[in-house]
């Protein structure tokens, strides 16, 4: 019965209208049947046996007459056809309400519980049949009931509330099951007493909506005192319980998934609002220093004002950085595709970044080659790197190089440090979020510089990877962009 | 269009600086009167509406984040009354999409804190094509092609395509001396005016990639046509 229960689409449909029962041979008792055909199975071997007495006594007398012997073949004759067609329709009388029953049973086995089978009088035939179509009948309003529950669990969705579920359960439990009245009480089963069954009056019925681990409430209600309910009954009532408890528990975690995304989409929202208000309210003061330094030394050259540039634009591209990665997580971060050159992009990062101290180096193998790449944002990614090379080359030497790799249209930007390098076992963690590769959390930036610069590498339809250790002593990064060959006027 | 000519009657080219940061307006007014401009300043959209009213400038400097009326509405209502060119001088954002909206409005886009010189040079290069005339909505070029400089998009053959800033302001160039020759270096000056590096390989390169966007055949154009040692040629086809 779980079985079929967990399969409604196997459960025959019951609409429309019921078959013709079948019907059995004429209207006449099992009992006289079989007397019937018992006189009639006697009757043989008394007419043979008669018939063996009259020729014994003809062969004894010696009085053959031929008239005599006539009449006796005739009868005999005539009394074997009859016992035999006697006996054929009889045993197909007796056989055919047995076929019918069996064909019935074998029918209901199949599933298919409409089929009635129709017997006249009150033998015992008529009983068995009888008793074959309660049980087919029983069975066809379980099954009904089954499918009107499989049907009322299945409308319920989480999305209705928990209130809603309740009550919808408890309704199809009264309509399912023929309830007076039902209700389910959620909490622990034990604080509601088990009612006691008084005859005459309406019977109390429970089923405790369990789960494997966990009893989520009880289910109550009570029948006509008429109506029978046996352990199968029971049984169904409690698959229906366990079913409601699943849904109450799917609603449940329903509930808590959708407030945890409710609250992940509140704190992104946050977390947006406040990147937002942080860089706006950082760009305007930085857009008025900035100006006015810049305005001051135009007029008259001084080293602090080149440097209060210099770190006004270094705690821009900082907020940058953090626009970037809100923009990249949302998805809104679209580069333009651009022509431009890269080796005096390079060299302009290099001088913005006013590190005076260190050597730089920039070697350009690829005159004429022209990147396609968004001004902005590679800008970007060459500061950072630039930035980093400086930070933990240890003031070692940097080199930068700027190679076509003509076979895919890629430019390769290579620079480089020969300073202490990275960790092999850092080599792919600082390009995550929030890393800062040997030097942990004691050092200066947001970690953000590697992630963002590969993230947008890979949105401009390039690249960012750090080089083999053996290709150069220290740290080489390498940027790849997708490139135009050298043209010529066409 | 508008009385009294808005190109400021031969006199100084006028702008018109609109931003909520009263530092800023004060710097960058100074800044631009030192170069030669004539300058008015609105303190947010209202009051810049107010002050068209009194005369149109020859370009409009704006703030996309403006307290009382926002830089994409401000910039909407002016090109609805006349196209005077616009400069958006702009905070970035983290959310992209209502940069992409103003752009659609806006000629030239300068974060915040702009370089000056960046944001001279850009000026520069709009004021160029202040004489430039193109058709305001569509230019129908052939039936397989349609310009809409103004969204900075073609339609070739049915299909939108959108075009990169650069693109749209060589095919600006192209489009206002339509069937007539644009010089290398005009074409050049108009796309990287702002950048001291580039060099005509710039042009052809822009030009060969424009041509793989909006010709039907870009091994044989019929649009973009290249005239041999001078420039290039923005072509009609009869439809």
């Amino acid at each position: 019965m779980n079985d079929a229960g967990r399969r409604p689409i196997d459960l025959p449909a019951t609409t429309g209208s019921r078959p013709e029962p079948l019907r059995i041979g004429p209207s006449m008792s099992f009992r006289g049947r079989l007397t019937l055909a018992l006189v009639m199975g006697s009757l043989l071997p008394l007419t043979v046996f008669g018939v063996v007495l009259l020729v014994t006594e003809v062969v004894r007398t010696g009085a053959l007459d031929a008239t005599l012997v006539q009449v006796v073949l005739f009868v005999l004759a005539a009394a074997i056809i009859l016992a035999v067609s006697f006996a054929y329709v009889l045993t197909n009388n007796l056989t055919a309400p047995l076929k019918a029953v069996s064909k019935a049973v074998e029918r209901a086995s199949a599933g298919d519980l409409s089929v009635r089978v129709e017997v006249a009088g009150e033998d015992e035939l008529a009983r068995l049949v009888e008793s074959h179509n309660r049980l087919a009948g029983a069975l066809e309003q379980r099954n009904a009931e089954l499918r009107r529950i499989l049907l009322a669990i299945g409308e319920t969705s989480p999305r209705d509330g928990l209130e809603r579920l309740v009550a919808h359960a408890t309704r199809s439990a009264r309509v399912a099951f023929g309830m007076i009245d039902a209700r389910i009480e959620l909490g622990d089963p034990t604080l509601f007493p088990v009612e006691e069954d008084i005859p005459g009056e309406a019977r109390p019925v429970r089923a405790v909506l369990a789960l494997p681990d966990e009893r989520v409430g009880v289910l109550l209600g009570h029948l006509p005192a008429t109506r029978g309910w046996d352990a199968a009954d029971q049984d169904l009532l409690e698959l229906y319980a366990s079913e409601v408890a699943v849904a109450i528990r799917n609603l449940e975690l329903f509930d808590q998934v959708e407030r945890q995304r409710q609250q992940l989409v509140e704190l992104d929202q946050a977390k947006d609002e406040f990147l937002r208000g942080i860089s706006h309210n950082l760009q305007t003061p930085l857009t008025s220093i900035r100006a006015y330094a810049e305005q001051m030394g135009s007029e008259q050259p001084d080293q602090r004002l080149a440097i209060i540039v210099e770190q006004t634009d270094r705690l821009y591209r900082i907020v940058r950085q953090l626009v970037a990665t809100s923009r990249l997580e949302s998805g809104t971060l679209r580069p333009a595709k651009e022509v431009l050159a890269i080796a005096p992009r390079v060299r302009r990062a290099w001088d913005a970044l006013g590190a005076g101290g260190v050597s730089f180096e920039l070697e350009d193998d690829a005159a004429g080659w022209l990147a396609i790449a968004d001004p902005d944002q590679l800008d970007q990614v060459l500061w950072a790197l630039l930035d980093n090379s400086v930070r933990y080359g240890g003031g070692s030497p940097i080199r930068a190089r700027v190679a076509p790799r003509p076979d895919d249209e890629h430019l390769a930007i290579t620079i480089s440090d020969t300073g202490p390098g990275v960790r092999p076992e850092d080599r792919e963690r600082i390009f995550q979020r929030y890393e800062r590769g040997a030097a942990g959390a004691s050092a200066e930036g947001t970690g953000l510089g590697l992630y963002v610069s590969r993230s947008l590498c890979q949105a401009m339809g390039g690249d960012l990877v750090l080089e083999s250790p053996d290709a150069a002593r220290g740290a080489a990064f390498t940027i790849l962009l997708p490139a135009e060959p050298p043209a010529t006027e066409s | 269009m508008l009385a009294g000519g808005w190109r400021g009657g031969g006199g100084a080219p006028r702008i018109l600086i609109v931003d909520d940061d009263p530092n800023l307006l004060v710097l960058l007014a100074d800044q631009l009167r030192n170069d030669g401009f004539e300058i008015q300043t609105a303190r947010d959209g209202e009051e810049a509406l107010r002050r068209l009213d009194g005369g149109w400038p020859d370009l409009l400097i704006v703030d996309m984040m403006m307290s009382r009326m926002d830089g994409l509405t401000l910039a909407r209502e002016v090109k609805a009354r006349a196209d005077l060119p616009i400069i958006v001088l702009s905070a970035i954002d983290t959310a992209d999409s209502k940069a992409d909206l103003l752009e659609e409005v806006a000629e030239d886009y300068v974060t915040k804190p702009y370089h000056y010189p960046e944001l001279r040079a850009r000026i520069a290069r709009v004021m160029r094509r202040l004489g430039d005339k193109v058709p305001r909505r569509e230019l129908v070029l052939g039936p397989d092609l349609t310009l809409d400089l103004r969204r900075k998009a073609a339609t070739v053959r049915g299909s939108p395509v959108q075009l990169t800033p650069t693109e749209s302001r060589l095919l600006y160039a192209l489009a206002a001396n339509l069937n007539n020759t644009v010089s290398t270096e005009t074409l050049l000056d108009r796309g990287w005016g702002d950048t001291d590096d580039a060099d005509p390989s710039y042009v052809w390169v822009t030009m060969r990639r424009l041509r793989q966007k909006i010709e039907p055949d870009p091994d044989h154009p019929v649009h973009l046509v290249t005239v041999r040692g001078i420039g290039y040629r923005l072509v009609q086809q009869p439809a």
